[in-house]
């Protein structure tokens, strides 16, 4: 591998991007499976139902009304899986959920490529975050010509405001202390009188509408067709085992090691198919509740 | 002694007896009904192998598409083409008037009613063989085709081999699958990765130069590795030089860590190896890169796309293909009279135009079904050799040659530049024709990729 400065560069800012995504979409995962205690296999799915409202919306009446419209349209979608069958499995096995998860996430991705096609449908950038930027006019330790495409600099801003956010909202606002304290016991919180349920219907509208930000922003990286959901679930699924189910912090922690470990490897095919596995059965093997997962969960 | 009696008693004057004239009547009727038998080629040496024989009235062939996955929608329209194929077959039409020579005659193959079954490869291997058996034993095809992806086809083609079923390819591109895959019972029309790098090479050194360097990302598959030879083969020797090749896993959909190590690189041209979704995604994270407005070495640095297709063109949109250079088997816009043919009958039953992988399928069909009639019978060895250094026009791409060595068609292909979007008049015109390659610049020796086609009667 030639390391130069720029390359290096080049590497981190492509891991950070890369992980970005999977964060984004590993959040929503660990948020519900944080709180509600479900697997939720159709997080990929719900993914690809934001890119695809994202490209209609996008091509129809711009990316403003995109941006505006698709988180809470998936908001709202969310909150309806979770009152139409999600709550159903609460009390059941974890195998009962992926299994009716994954079956859901099937079902939505062949709705989708029965109401669009199989063929890709591309989504442009729009204008503003087209384009590259010259990163040794900013950079100087950066020698001749280094450029990188502004909107992927622009996904990672968006995932770290994101990320922000969540934190935020669980640890600044009284919502997030409920929602804690029901990650704790969900049963002592009835007994006080908080109507949790209420509120676990909302974490699930809200990892959702995370998935819907991933998708508005995610889109032109990933382009829009129906088997997109699918790629990525398995690497979100392993971040967030990777990160300690349940764990807002190890998911931001083992997307960036993961979207690391997969930009530099890329030159070597055979260790950059396997790496995000390679580093799951080490991470397990030394520390089987992940990087910052709680004791006793899945562990 | 009573029997002996009787028989003596019941003959007649002419020394016949009853039971005699019954057994000779027997030993007739089971004559005159082997008798088309005797005067089919080579019947002596015919036995059952796969479906063959066909009873009833009916012969079936087996479509094999991907219905699901991302060849879906490339699959579909293979669909479309077959069922074209067979309407055609059954009542005439279609290319029947233009293919030379032919005896189709429009009423079925061998007399008998044209039928078919459909398959979903899943562009999954296993489930293609799983599908294809199934056609094979349940259904009792004579022949299978179909297939949009070179690892598929080649399995398929082990398969169908071994089965003694004949399958003609669908569309793949891979040198293997007419190099060291070749079977005895599996047919390419389609060109390949060899014959692209072959027709596009001095069209890209006379484009962009000779002294260029190219970057390689290419799918980790057959496909991919032998696109990728033949286009690092060919560009050298016009003098071009190969900065580097990156694999890249079937089921990327973010190329950005590949692309990457291309802008590290002192690569002024990008070679894209990829087909389907891959060169949708590939070509589209270059864009936004800013590969397609970028120098290097004091040149605009170019992005190739060595097969291209309508479909893949249209996912990547216009504005991303514009000006990029790539083959094609064929395009709905050529004008001699098979493609004519093609896309009239082709549009009046579906409202568009066909696709290059729904061309080649109908083609596959109407050749298998015109061997046939040729050898006149389904016995899968005289349905090849009558396959076997088949020469033919009228079928979309000048005068082609089915070559007996390894079944590649050779035959012209096209080059193909993107349209820019002000350019285009329709959905179906992404890309346009800048060169027909005839089919002598593109021929080979078919020694050169191994392999052995094996015998006409299957282990």
């Amino acid at each position: 591998m030639d390391m130069t400065l720029n390359a290096f560069t080049l590497y981190i800012l492509t891991g950070l991007q890369l992980g970005s995504i999977f964060v984004l979409i590993a959040l929503g995962l660990t948020l519900i499976f944080g709180t509600l205690g479900v697997v939720n296999f159709a997080h990929g799915a719900l993914y690809l139902i934001a890119i695809y409202l994202a490209v209609s919306i996008n091509n129809a009446l711009g990316f403003g009304l995109a941006l505006i419209l698709v988180p809470p349209i998936l908001f709202i979608f969310g909150v309806l899986m979770e009152r139409g069958l999600i709550q159903r499995f609460y009390d059941r096995p974890h195998t009962d959920q992926i299994l009716v998860t994954f079956g859901l996430a099937i079902v939505l991705q062949e709705l989708l490529k029965w109401v669009f096609g199989a063929n890709n449908i591309p989504f442009a950038i729009p204008s503003w975050g087209n384009g590259i930027i010259m990163l040794h006019d900013y950079l100087p330790f950066l020698e001749g010509f280094v450029v990188y495409p502004k909107w992927r600099l622009i996904l990672v801003v968006v995932s770290i405001i994101t990320v922000a956010a969540v934190f935020a909202l669980l640890h600044l606002t009284r919502f997030g202390l409920v929602i804690r304290a029901g990650m704790r016991d969900a049963e002592m919180m009835q007994f006080l009188g908080v109507n949790i349920n209420r509120r676990f219907m909302i974490v699930f509208g809200l990892g959702s509408m995370i998935a819907g930000i991933a998708g508005v922003f995610g889109g032109p990286v990933t382009q829009v067709s129906p088997e997109v959901g699918m790629h990525l679930l398995v690497p979100s699924f392993l971040v967030v085992v990777i990160g300690g189910m349940g764990s807002l912090g190890g998911a931001v922690l083992a997307g960036i090691l993961i979207g690391m470990a997969q930009s530099f490897t890329a030159p070597y095919i055979n260790l950059n198919t396997v790496i995000i596995y390679l580093i799951t059965v080490i991470v397990l093997l030394v520390r089987p509740r992940g990087l910052l997962g709680a004791k006793g969960v899945f562990e | 002694m009573t029997d002996v009696k009787s028989e003596k008693s019941s003959r007649t004057a002419s020394g016949w007896s009853r039971r005699s004239v019954l057994k000779a009547t027997s030993a007739g009727a089971v004559g005159a009904a082997a008798t088309p038998l005797f005067f089919t080629q080579n019947a002596w040496a015919e036995k059952a192998i796969g479906n063959y024989p066909v009873k009833g009235s009916e012969v079936v062939l087996g479509f094999n598409v991907p219905q699901t996955g991302a060849y879906a929608d490339e699959g579909a329209d293979e669909l479309r083409a077959y069922k074209l194929a067979v309407k055609h077959l059954n009542n005439g039409g279609g290319m029947l008037d233009t293919l030379k020579p032919s005896k189709l005659t429009g009423n079925g193959i061998l007399g008998k009613k044209v039928a078919y079954v459909t398959g979903d490869t899943q562009t999954n291997a296993d489930a293609s063989r799983t599908s294809a058996r199934r056609m094979i034993e349940r259904d009792k095809v004579i022949m299978v085709t179909g297939g949009s992806s070179s690892g598929i086809a080649i399995a398929q083609q082990y398969l169908c081999n071994e089965l003694g079923i004949i399958f003609m390819c669908g569309l793949t591109h891979s040198n293997d699958t007419t190099g060291k895959d070749k079977q005895r019972y599996g047919f390419r029309h389609f060109f390949n990765a060899h014959m692209t790098g072959k027709a596009l090479s001095p069209v890209l050194s006379k484009e962009y130069g000779k002294d260029r360097r190219a970057f390689h990302l290419t799918a980790d598959y057959s496909w991919g590795h032998t696109q990728q030879q033949s286009m690092q083969e060919f560009t050298e020797k016009e003098g071009w030089s190969t900065e580097g090749n990156i694999m890249t896993p079937l089921k990327t959909t973010d190329f950005s860590q590949y692309l990457s190590q291309v802008l590290n690189s002192d690569a002024d041209v990008l070679v894209l190896n990829h087909y389907g979704a891959n060169m949708v995604n590939s070509l589209t994270n270059a864009v936004n890169f800013g590969m397609r407005d970028m120098q290097k070495n004091g040149k605009n640095l170019e992005i190739v796309v060595p097969l291209y297709s309508r479909l893949m063109a249209k996912g990547a949109g216009s504005t991303n293909i514009d000006g990029v250079l790539g083959t094609s088997g064929w395009n709905w816009a050529l004008e001699d009279e098979g493609s004519k043919v093609f896309v009239k009958t082709f549009t009046d039953e579906y409202g568009f135009p066909p696709s290059q992988a729904a061309h080649t399928c109908y083609v596959q069909t109407l050749l298998y079904a015109n061997a046939c009639e040729m050898a006149g019978t389904f016995y899968p060895p005289e349905v090849i050799k009558a396959l076997e250094d088949f020469r033919f026009t009228g079928a979309g791409n000048g005068d082609t040659l089915y070559r007996g060595a390894d079944h590649q068609c050779i035959k012209d292909i096209l080059v193909m530049q993107g349209n820019s979007p002000s350019a285009r008049t329709s959905d179906f015109d992404y890309l346009k024709i800048i060169d027909q390659v005839d089919a002598k610049t593109v021929d080979y020796d078919p020694a050169i990729f191994g392999g052995e086609l094996g015998p006409y009667v299957p282990a």
